[in-house]
């Protein structure tokens, strides 16, 4: 259990600005978790996420498994009472813990989304028998999983060894102006939230000394 | 009368689900269904883009909508895989849904698509674009009331604000297609919970975990055999069960087939056509 705390008080805003959804609308009702097929696998569920979210804790959030054991499977969003679309907001977190360098060992899941892109960004088309080839050179042990799994699968002719490429030039150009417009956007973001930071930072140092905790980075 | 669809196969149907590729075209052919294939087709970004970047997620499925739309010149498109379509439905959803978006996403993509083509998923094609009746009339070895599971997973109907899915918590309208074909839908518990998905690559004591409760309510409600129409879960139903079976000796494996083969047999289609062949977990016996 992590005992540092780095609170921000921009993690709501920041996830709020890139996929629109408000965060502190959630009262913990908690059926998100209840429906979350993966709820139980990592040390937060889904409203301790949305909690933490609220409060700001980033370590909470990054230090933990669960973002990237969601699946995506929408039961969250489909049954929130409050109309959140909380699979999004895991999404986000998702792309801000890749940005900002917070994702935790032991999390193949996230290697594999970034081996996955890369390879439809290569081909125009994502191919599997690439994914699984550089999981296994990245990740020896996984490759005990696919002993058994591999050669039947192989066998009844399931693995397409080739691949027909898509439009490799117009996905490039797509890949390439979609990254630069994201980059301008969190830039401009990043700037006025920093600035609205330092404004809000000076009265609050003088009401409260702050906190000393030692060992938050 | 003989309809057109713009064709998406998706990076799946090329690649570990041949069948599912195989199977749908030859039913969409007995069925009077012409499939033009999207040409030069791009990966719809699948579940990596929308968690790496949400524009290029976003921009994907709607250039592929803007060439059915204005190059095609098509009003409909068939995606059969259930992650392209959710794609597909949320590209859509989201420049028609937000200004900022739209003139983002038609950056990226290089022209605007102006919302004119229908996006359906397998069921549709054969419960809406078909038809129940126009499929009924055309079933020439019908089932014997093979009872079935019919297993609808996350995306087609999730999130229903993207899907306008009628019942998202408990559809029928696979139920009522393997109907018209014979067989006995049965009603069961987990028509909706996630396989798991692409944590079989990852996490597969997950996957081995959920996969289980799936087919176990599936058995325990009587079914014979589950109807899929989304190429992970049917990977990740057989696939799992095959890998299970060697640590529980005792477990029942039970069929998972597609829809389009369950309709493909019931339309008189060949075993071969239909790649009954591929399944780890052998389809042949219900399918006989």
């Amino acid at each position: 259990m992590a005992t540092t705390c780095t609170p921000s008080v921009g993690l709501a805003q920041t996830v709020g600005k890139g996929c629109g959804e408000n965060a502190y609308k959630c009262y913990q009702c908690k059926k998100c978790t209840t429906g979350c097929p993966v709820a139980g696998y990592a040390g937060m569920h889904p409203a301790q996420i949305m909690r933490a979210v609220q409060l700001g804790q980033l370590d909470m959030v990054f230090d933990d498994r669960f973002i990237w054991l969601c699946t995506g499977c929408e039961t969250c969003t489909t049954r929130c009472p409050q109309g959140i679309d909380i699979a999004a907001i895991m999404d986000e977190l998702k792309i801000i813990a890749r940005r900002d360098d917070r994702i935790p060992a032991n999390t193949p899941s996230a290697a594999m989304l970034k081996l996955n892109y890369d390879s439809f960004v290569r081909w125009g088309r994502m191919w599997e028998v690439e994914l699984i080839t550089l999981d296994v050179l990245k990740r020896p042990m996984s490759a005990k999983s696919w002993l058994s799994l591999g050669p039947k699968m192989m066998l009844k002719g399931k693995i397409n060894p080739t691949l027909k490429r898509g439009d490799t030039v117009a996905m490039k150009r797509m890949v390439a102006t979609a990254e630069s417009i994201t980059r301008t956007r969190q830039n401009a973001y990043g700037a006025a939230a920093a600035n609205a930071a330092k404004a809000k930072d000076v009265p609050a140092a003088k009401a409260k000394p702050a906190p000393k905790n030692g060992g938050a980075s | 009368m003989s309809k057109t669809l713009a064709y998406y196969p998706g990076c799946s149907l090329h690649g570990t689900s041949g069948e599912f590729d195989a199977s749908f075209k030859a039913t969409a052919r007995a069925l009077g269904l012409t499939l033009q294939e999207i040409p030069g087709w791009e990966c719809c970004g699948n579940t990596a883009a929308h968690s790496i970047n949400r524009l290029l997620a976003a921009a994907l499925p709607v250039n592929e909508l803007a060439k059915v739309e204005q190059d095609m010149k098509l009003d409909a498109v068939a995606v059969p895989c259930a992650a392209c379509y959710s794609r597909f439905k949320t590209g859509a959803h989201e420049v028609a849904d937000d200004a900022q978006t739209a003139s983002d996403v038609r950056a990226v993509v290089g022209r605007a698509y102006n919302g004119g083509v229908t996006v359906q998923n397998l069921i549709d094609v054969y419960h809406d674009a078909v038809g129940l009746d126009e499929l009924a009339a055309k079933v020439t070895r019908p089932f014997a009331g093979l009872k079935i599971a019919c297993y609808y997973g996350c995306l087609l109907t999730r999130p229903p604000k993207v899907t306008l899915a009628d019942d998202p918590e408990y559809p029928t309208h696979m139920d009522a297609v393997v109907k018209a074909l014979g067989c006995t839908p049965v009603d069961w518990n987990y028509k909706t919970d996630c396989c798991g998905a692409a944590l079989a690559l990852t996490e597969q004591h997950i996957v081995d975990d959920l996969v289980g409760r799936i087919l176990t309510d599936a058995k325990a409600c009587g079914a014979e055999a589950v109807s899929v129409a989304c190429p992970l879960c049917q990977v990740n139903l057989d696939g799992r069960q095959s890998e299970m079976m060697r640590g529980k000796s005792d477990w029942q494996p039970i069929p998972v087939v597609f829809l389009s083969q369950l309709v493909g047999r019931a339309l008189g289609l060949g075993d071969k056509e239909l790649g009954l062949k591929k399944h780890l977990i052998d389809i042949t016996a219900v399918m006989a």
